[in-house]
């Protein structure tokens, strides 16, 4: 339960993050998605019970401080982390380039769903949409991606500090 | 056999779990779909955690970025030099003080003159977040139902209009900006009083919905609210037209539209508690003049 209540109020400092700090650079809409990072590090190390709850909580906070509507997030995040944990002992995950690549897929993954979903909800032209595929998204994507390995090494080390536990690989069973 | 099910309920519960919890985010999704509104007393809950944390932030950045805009400059000195430029950089720092005091006292008195002017039924609010995500174009604010602050009222600034509320918490408020996809407002082209509806397009941008083709409209034109639907008051300014495009074909053309507002850097805004009694047009009024003397 403490273990719950910590990792909730990580992501709660992260989505802080996002909608401040983050929105305070010139390119407001170009930022890293922290919680996604967030959830692939969930994913990769936590129970599916726990993480997957924590994941919905994370997509819930996402649509509680958007504008949006529906709450895709609350179903996205969710997906993202379980296929993560589907992939996660498939795929040689250790190493810089690796992660940012996983990183930079599921981005683009999520941002493909979410378009999708406003396409099938919200009955906006999705020509309107598709010039933000490569306005944003993919930069947006890419630089999630590079970011994604520093913040798997910083949760890491913050994993071992708070849940006094010895540091594992992302690969290793959670 | 029971302890055989009981087995194979063991064996497939995280499988259960999954689509469970999936189905429970579908089921959520649906119901905001059907009713606009999400499970309210839940999200007022979060809004109230999380908010004050968003406050906390933001306080901190703007003071992290003041300092750090008013000292970088001054890290690298030369030894030399050191006397005269503290001294400059004092002089520096205290004009740049002077000149945020001033700033902050326009951008005040200019608040206060509007909020007379137009009504005192408003509220200021400050900006405390924005949307995480980068599909939807939305802002926090630091006012909720506990300042009478409800779903559906005009949030505008005194350069234009600014939104309107979507989610309230009884501290907090999510506001919906004009430039996100869910975003209508029906409005009318100063100059030539044609009618449309102003929605928005994502990147800082909105578009003339349903503007017949037969009306002359130019790059330049200013589009204020019309009044008539929905809780903004008739001409508040919302944008100006960038681009018109009659190409194709079809009833209506085509109108881009910059809002007036800079919805990036927004700091302070006002939320409308009561509809604003209409201002009268010069044209209108001359208009309703002329009638009543032929009458």
């Amino acid at each position: 339960m403490k273990r719950f209540f910590l990792l909730l109020l990580a992501g709660i400092l992260l989505l802080t993050l996002q909608t401040t700090w983050l929105s305070s650079f010139p390119v407001q809409r170009i930022r890293p998605d922290l919680l996604l990072i967030f959830t692939l590090y969930l994913a990769f190390l936590f129970p599916p019970t726990l993480g997957g709850i924590l994941a919905f909580f994370m997509g819930y906070l996402m649509d509680l401080f958007s504008g949006n509507t529906f709450g895709f997030y609350a179903f996205s995040r969710t997906l993202v982390f379980f296929v993560a944990q589907f992939l996660k002992e498939r795929f040689y995950l250790e190493g810089f380039s690796f992660q940012c690549l996983f990183a930079f897929i599921f981005t683009l993954l999520e941002g493909g769903l979410i378009l999708m979903l406003i396409n099938a909800l919200e009955s906006i032209p999705v020509g309107n949409l598709y010039s933000s595929l490569f306005t944003f998204l993919l930069p947006q994507s890419f630089l999630t991606g590079l970011v994604s390995p520093l913040l798997f090494f910083f949760f890491q080390k913050a994993g071992s500090l708070l849940f006094r536990q010895p540091e594992q690989g992302i690969n290793a069973r959670g | 056999m029971r302890v055989r099910d009981f087995f194979l309920f063991r064996r497939y519960s995280l499988f259960i779990f999954i689509i469970l919890l999936l189905l429970f985010a579908l089921v959520l999704m649906s119901l905001r779909a059907q009713q606009r509104k999400g499970v309210e007393f839940f999200d007022a809950l979060l809004m109230e955690i999380c908010s004050p944390l968003q406050k906390t932030f933001t306080l901190v950045i703007k003071t992290a970025q003041e300092t750090f805009q008013k000292y970088i400059f001054l890290v690298n000195l030369d030894k030399e030099n050191r006397m005269l430029k503290q001294r400059i950089a004092e002089l520096q720092e205290e004009t740049t003080r002077a000149r945020e005091v001033k700033l902050a006292f326009d951008r005040l008195r200019q608040l206060l003159q509007f909020r007379e002017k137009n009504s005192p039924s408003m509220i200021g609010a400050e900006v405390i977040g924005q949307d995480p995500s980068s599909w939807f174009k939305s802002v926090t604010i630091d006012k909720g139902e506990r300042d009478g602050v409800k779903k559906g009222m005009a949030v505008i600034s005194p350069a234009g209009v600014i939104g309107q509320v979507l989610k309230t918490a009884p501290h907090y408020t999510t506001v919906l900006l004009i430039t996100d996809y869910n975003s209508a407002v029906d409005s009318i082209v100063q100059r030539t009083r044609a009618k449309a509806i102003v929605e928005g397009k994502g990147e800082n941008r909105c578009q003339l919905k349903y503007l017949l083709r037969t009306e002359e409209v130019a790059v330049g034109d200013v589009v204020v609210t019309s009044g008539l639907a929905g809780n903004f008051p008739k001409g508040l300014m919302v944008g100006e037209i960038k681009k018109v495009d009659k190409k194709g074909h079809g009833v209506f053309q085509y109108a881009e539209l910059a809002p007036s507002v800079d919805l990036a850097k927004l700091e302070e805004v006002f939320v409308i508690m009561e509809p604003i009694p209409t201002p009268v047009h010069p044209q209108e009024e001359k208009a309703k003049k002329g009638k009543k003397i032929k009458k």
